[in-house]
């Protein structure tokens, strides 16, 4: 159980980034997002379609996500999540290789 | 700016953080495993350490303050802790510090004034855990008398039965929680498991994990090293008590703390002193029990492991449960007896 366990992570906490988090596990039925931001209030439900998006692109259905973001652009908040799925598909066990 | 991994073994570059972190009236603290530097020009300009899930002695220049150095200090620390498979941080830091954290998405758990503030970051936070503290609620707690107690058992003695016993009796639930944190002589499995079957008998206790949010290397780091000075033990035991008041003892309506009398600990006889002056006010009293005696000694988990290390087992059987004694003279037992023959450690 604990082998089908991935996680990856990717960006940092600095401003106009954001710090991905994500975990693919076995118990983790659709997609499941958690968002941090200063500007939650006006673009909290644009950074998540964008954070949707990009794992639709990607062709990801069950996952979990944690993005703490600090004003990051489109462009970054989808290149951190690529970034992050990819690291966590070529990890097992939850660390990285 | 480059980052710069310091060798902590190495005494001249640990000097220089030591250095630097005076000028900003900040100590290097014990227990440390990884310092980062932040240099400009070759001189420091910031610096943050790792000591287990914790983040802690992260500091900035004064004079180049507000320029992001924190985010990047922090953001490389917690890089290298995911590295180690560590998904959750908490950060260890003064009050006045806490608005510079919370703005790059820590959530502060409490607050321990003048000295103490503790907050966390990442997956599986303090949500996650009193959540599955929740299935372990009552659903009818008008008027009961629901009773926590926390021990770490190093391993169960009679002693600790004895109090458990009282709880028992005196509660219509006690919840015991063990501390979690893997700093003892025996393994946290083992104790959670010797003391389940050491409490089998109590139908109305419900044996606990302690997690990370009761007396564990964040919450009160000092329990866990052998010297500390005391009013840094008081400072962090109100930060321990501060946790337990705004989480646990809401999410189980707890009303009631045991604590056991500690006649040869000083850290732990600090902490029972600061939980009477504190817990009170938040609706929970305080019992304290005194020690379980067998021929006019306390019966401790320190004089046990005493006597694993003099081998004397005759007089260890006077001490535990059987469940215990069963353990203690197993061959599962071996590997911990020759680290506790082996060792010095107060723990």
């Amino acid at each position: 159980m604990k082998d089908q366990i991935k996680i990856g992570q990717a960006g940092t906490l600095e401003s106009s980034d954001v710090l991905v988090f994500v975990r693919f596990s076995p118990l983790q039925k659709g997609i499941k997002i958690e968002l941090e931001s200063p500007s939650e209030k006006c673009f909290g439900k644009i950074i998540i379609r964008k954070i949707e998006e990009t794992l639709n692109l990607l062709g990801i259905k069950n996952i979990y996500i944690k993005a703490q973001d600090r004003g990051a652009l489109d462009c970054t908040i989808s290149a951190r999540v690529e970034t992050a799925v990819k690291r966590a598909q070529k990890s097992i066990g939850g660390k990285e290789e | 700016m480059d980052y710069q991994v310091i060798d902590i073994h190495n005494k001249s570059e640990r000097e220089e953080i030591i250095k630097f972190l005076q000028t900003l009236n900040l100590k290097y603290e014990n227990n440390i495993e990884y310092t980062l530097a932040l240099l400009e020009d070759g001189k420091i300009v910031g610096t943050g350490s790792i000591s287990g899930k914790v983040l802690k002695c992260i500091a900035v220049d004064a004079r180049k303050q507000g320029e992001g150095i924190a985010a990047k200090i922090v953001s490389r620390l917690v890089q290298e802790q995911f590295k180690k498979g560590r998904t959750k941080n908490f950060l260890f830091t003064s009050p006045d510090k806490v608005n510079q954290f919370t703005g790059l998405g820590f959530q502060l758990l409490a607050l321990a004034e003048p000295s103490y503030a503790l907050l966390e970051m990442g997956i599986d936070g303090i949500n996650q855990y009193l959540q599955d503290l929740q299935k372990y609620q009552l659903i009818e707690n008008n008027q009961k008398i629901i009773s926590a107690m926390v021990i770490n058992a190093n391993p169960f003695t009679l002693g600790h039965q004895y109090l458990v016993k009282t709880a028992s009796m005196e509660s219509d639930v006690v919840y015991l929680f063990v501390v979690r944190e893997d700093k003892s002589l025996f393994p946290f499995e083992t104790r959670f498991s010797l003391i389940k079957q050491g409490c089998k008998e109590f139908n109305n206790v419900k044996v606990m994990d302690g997690g990370d949010y009761i007396i564990s290397n964040a919450t009160f780091p000092t329990y866990f090293s052998r010297e500390s000075e005391n009013d840094i033990v008081t400072g962090q035991a109100a930060l321990d008590a501060r946790i337990f008041i705004r989480y646990i003892v809401p999410t189980l309506k707890i009303n009631r703390r045991y604590l056991g009398n500690e006649p040869y600990c000083g850290t732990t006889s600090i902490y029972n002193k600061v939980l009477k002056e504190i817990l009170p006010s938040a609706g929970v009293k305080v019992k304290e029990i005194s020690r379980f005696e067998i021929e006019g000694k306390a019966v401790s988990a320190s004089s046990v492991r005493e006597l694993i290390k003099k081998s004397k087992f005759t007089e260890i059987q006077k001490l535990v449960p059987s469940s215990t004694y069963l353990f203690l003279i197993s061959e599962e037992a071996k590997p911990i007896i020759n680290k506790i023959i082996a060792s010095d450690s107060r723990h």
